[in-house]
């Protein structure tokens, strides 16, 4: 049982990095800002499932704390930068 | 109940793989940038919530921050996707294959 | 008393965060909650323990009913995403939230937005939530049923 598990971690590992890979493209090839902003806040969320999963492969607790700090900042950093776009300016 | 809690894990990392593999397939194929931020928030909700929920069925010490982190993302996800909906609108991105559009009827009329 | 509730909720997070309940540890989280509760500075806001146990259930069946909904329609979505035609007709419609206070608004709001398919463009002074729909012929009878019934279920948790 715990092969299987090692073994479907890392092919959802693989398969997350190659959706990363996916949205990166998407924000190289834009059609406007918008489009770019949509998808660097889906690299952040995708790099958490990634986080969580090296947690998991590894069994190590440090992971899932670097995944909520990447949460708790994405979301803050996302919302400044659609902010800026709407208003032209920060504050 | 250990192989119990494994097979959990195992179903909830491959649906939540899934979820996450469709999210980017409609961010992708979707038309315009208001029915892209549909996709994307599936992403957030069920494919990392799912891996989250893997998480804690696995390892029952990191239960608390597995819990909080949910709820982080559940509280957190809409809130961002409403900031860029909002944000897109505010700057005038138009909406493709559009059927209505209450919100641009009552801009435009001077209040 | 807002202080105390503040530094409660505060030190369940702290205890859920570090994941250890030695006497210690209870101590200083309490100290750091203290600290955090001073610097926020809380509303005062009334507090009836009495109303505690209706709320509570409120709460629980509010999240029930919003986790099934967010699964059926995620299903949903993921047809549409899957489908070679892409059937949508997305549109922006309008939904009165009925709700008196902003903390109700706000969380219709979050509830509309949780739900992948419809998304909270924008909220004017009234309450009205101008929602995007994936499929906006079908949701927009549909929503108003659902509204009225969160409507309801969030006055029992927040007076």
């Amino acid at each position: 049982m715990s092969d299987i598990l090692a073994l479907v971690l890392n092919i959802a590992l693989a398969i997350h990095i190659a959706l990363i890979a996916v949205c990166v493209w998407r924000v190289w090839r834009g059609e406007n800002v918008i489009d770019r902003l949509i998808g660097a806040d889906l690299v952040g969320t995708l790099m958490l499932a990634v986080l969580v999963l090296i947690a998991l492969i590894w069994l190590n607790a440090a992971y899932i704390d670097v995944a909520l700090g990447l949460a708790a900042l994405g979301f803050v950093g996302t919302i400044a930068l659609a902010k800026y776009i709407a208003d032209q300016q920060m504050f | 109940m250990h192989t119990f809690l494994e097979f959990i894990a195992i179903l909830a990392v491959i649906i939540g793989t899934a979820f996450s593999v469709l999210g980017v397939l409609g961010f992708i194929r979707m038309p315009d940038v208001y029915t892209r931020l549909h996709a994307t928030g599936k992403v957030s909700i069920f494919g990392v919530v799912l891996l989250l929920l893997a998480t804690v069925a696995l390892t029952p010490l990191e239960f608390g921050k597995g819990l909080v982190l949910i709820v982080l993302l559940v509280v957190g996800g809409p809130v961002t996707s409403h900031a860029i909906g909002s944000a897109a609108h505010r700057i005038g991105i138009p909406m493709k294959r559009a059927i209505r559009d209450d919100l641009a009827a009552i801009e435009q009329t001077p209040p | 008393m807002h202080y105390i509730r503040t530094i409660v909720i505060l030190l369940i997070i702290y205890l859920a965060l570090t994941g250890n309940l030695q006497l210690s540890n209870i101590v200083l989280g309490t100290l750091v909650s203290t600290v955090a509760a001073l610097l926020l500075r809380p509303q005062p806001g009334p507090t009836d323990l009495r109303r505690l146990p209706a709320a509570g259930w409120a709460l629980i069946r509010y999240t029930a009913i919003l986790a099934v909904d967010v699964v059926k329609s995620g299903i949903g979505v993921a047809r549409i995403v899957l489908d070679p035609a892409l059937p949508i007709q997305p549109g922006i419609i309008a939904i009165d939230s009925g709700c008196d206070s902003e903390l109700g608004t706000a969380l219709s709001a979050h509830a509309l937005s949780v739900t992948p398919g419809e998304l909270v463009i924008g909220i004017d002074k009234a309450g009205t939530l101008y929602t995007h729909c994936l499929d906006a012929t079908h949701s927009a009878e549909y929503v108003a049923d659902a509204q009225a019934m969160r409507r309801d279920l969030l006055s029992k948790i927040f007076p």
